[in-house]
């Protein structure tokens, strides 16, 4: 086998049962929040206030169906496997506890993040933070998984790519996420003219953390893809070495966006 | 989009919805997936979003009379109210149809029904309920 195949769809609910079904639940939720926005006049910090849920949903929708389709490289049996089962069972309560809140927050008007307003809103924000480490560890749980698997009939350097890739998005995300979270808000300055880029809506005039947070995430995607590309083009040392030289640009960008949002710099 | 001209877009899905009931007979399988799902399923999807955009801010609970009728001053929980009443007697007014199908229960009797559950839901709801009884005892006889 020489390189990641789109088999029958059917292999994401039998590698992922769990997280294939939360990804479509959550791509049938989008109907009535994407209606909500065209709908909904208020506001909040500037946006649309239904625009958050409705990222939180697609960015949930990508992850969970990444991990469903990076799955059938985990050891065989692991889906049968009643520790893993009710593991996926938990991240798919504290995803869903994530997009209670943020939706119940946006319906309530108010914000979810950086909500700190009563003690109550306190303290779930802080609960939800440890939700959203929770549900990222299943990235890296399955990175140690296809790491201890010797059959998964990937090359080397692709297997690498999807275990360096798997493996570094919870480190990544946990230090800007944290970083962010221990602040007042996703900004560092404070804009005046609010220019945004457009569909991420990151502020093109002050410091950004979310791009960071974004860059780290995506380990996830970008590493596999590298491995994908240079895997069996290249003879397997270069291979390797490419897929490592690529998850340290990797690692580099994530750090390099993050100093420079925490400088209050814009990323363009 | 305002309360309003959301009200004059979900009446006529609603209606045709009743419409394609009445001539289920045609095409069974085509006409009462339209009327029983999909039509309930689009207005589900208008009620939702509009129960996250208005509930929040509408006075009133559920605690009272005169708290729900708060409720519903306010346009956009009141079309919620509204798009909750066309989609759920729709749904009961296909499902009577799709019963009455399986029980050899005659479309034109299960017509004057359709017609109650669409302007009074729950008294259709009775009225296709009584004409079931009625005809599982002539079976049964």
């Amino acid at each position: 086998m020489t390189t990641l195949s789109l088999t029958a769809p059917s292999r994401f609910w039998t590698d992922a049962p769990v997280f294939t079904g939360l990804a479509l639940f959550l791509t049938l939720s989008i109907l009535p929040v994407a209606l909500a926005l065209q709908l909904d006049p208020r506001q909040w910090l500037g946006e649309a206030i239904w625009l958050k849920p409705l990222k939180f949903q697609i960015a949930l929708v990508i992850y969970l169906i990444t991990l469903a389709f990076f799955a059938r490289f985990l050891p065989a049996g692991m889906a049968d496997n009643p520790r893993w089962q009710l593991f996926t069972q938990a991240v798919a309560f504290a995803v869903l506890a994530e997009m209670a809140w943020i939706g119940g927050a946006a319906a309530l008007g108010t914000g979810s993040h950086f909500n700190v307003s009563t003690p109550l809103w306190n303290a779930i924000y802080g609960l939800m933070g440890f939700f959203a480490a929770f549900l990222t560890s299943a990235s890296f749980v399955m990175a140690v998984a296809i790491h201890r698997n010797a059959a998964t009939g990937l090359e080397p350097a692709l297997k690498l790519s999807l275990v360096l890739g798997l493996g570094l998005t919870l480190p990544l995300t946990l230090v800007v996420a944290f970083t962010m979270a221990a602040g007042t808000g996703h900004l560092v300055g404070t804009p005046v003219t609010e220019a945004r880029l457009p569909l991420m809506g990151w502020s093109r005039e002050v410091g950004d953390l979310r791009v960071a947070h974004f860059i780290a995430t995506h380990a996830l995607h970008f590493v596999p893809l590298v491995g994908w590309l240079v895997a069996g083009r290249l003879p397997d040392p270069a291979a390797r070495g490419a897929v490592i030289l690529a998850a340290l640009a990797w690692v580099a960008l994530t750090f390099a966006t993050f100093a420079q949002a925490l400088m209050g710099k814009p990323v363009i | 989009m305002s309360p309003d001209a959301l009200f004059q877009i979900a009446n006529p899905l609603a209606l045709s919805g009743w419409v394609a009931l009445a001539a289920s007979p045609l095409r069974p399988q085509a006409l009462t997936l339209y009327a029983g799902r999909i039509v309930p399923l689009a207005l589900a999807v208008l009620y939702t979003a509009l129960v996250l955009v208005g509930w929040s801010g509408a006075e009133g609970g559920f605690g009272s009379l005169p708290d729900v009728m708060r409720l519903f001053d306010d346009p956009t929980v009141a079309l919620a109210g509204w798009v909750h009443y066309l989609g759920f007697d729709l749904f009961v007014g296909a499902w009577a149809v799709e019963t009455a199908r399986r029980e050899g229960i005659r479309h034109l009797l299960v017509l004057p029904c359709l017609i109650l559950i669409f302007l009074f839901g729950p008294a259709g709801f009775l009225a296709f309920l009584a004409l079931r009884a009625a005809y599982l005892g002539k079976v049964a006889a």
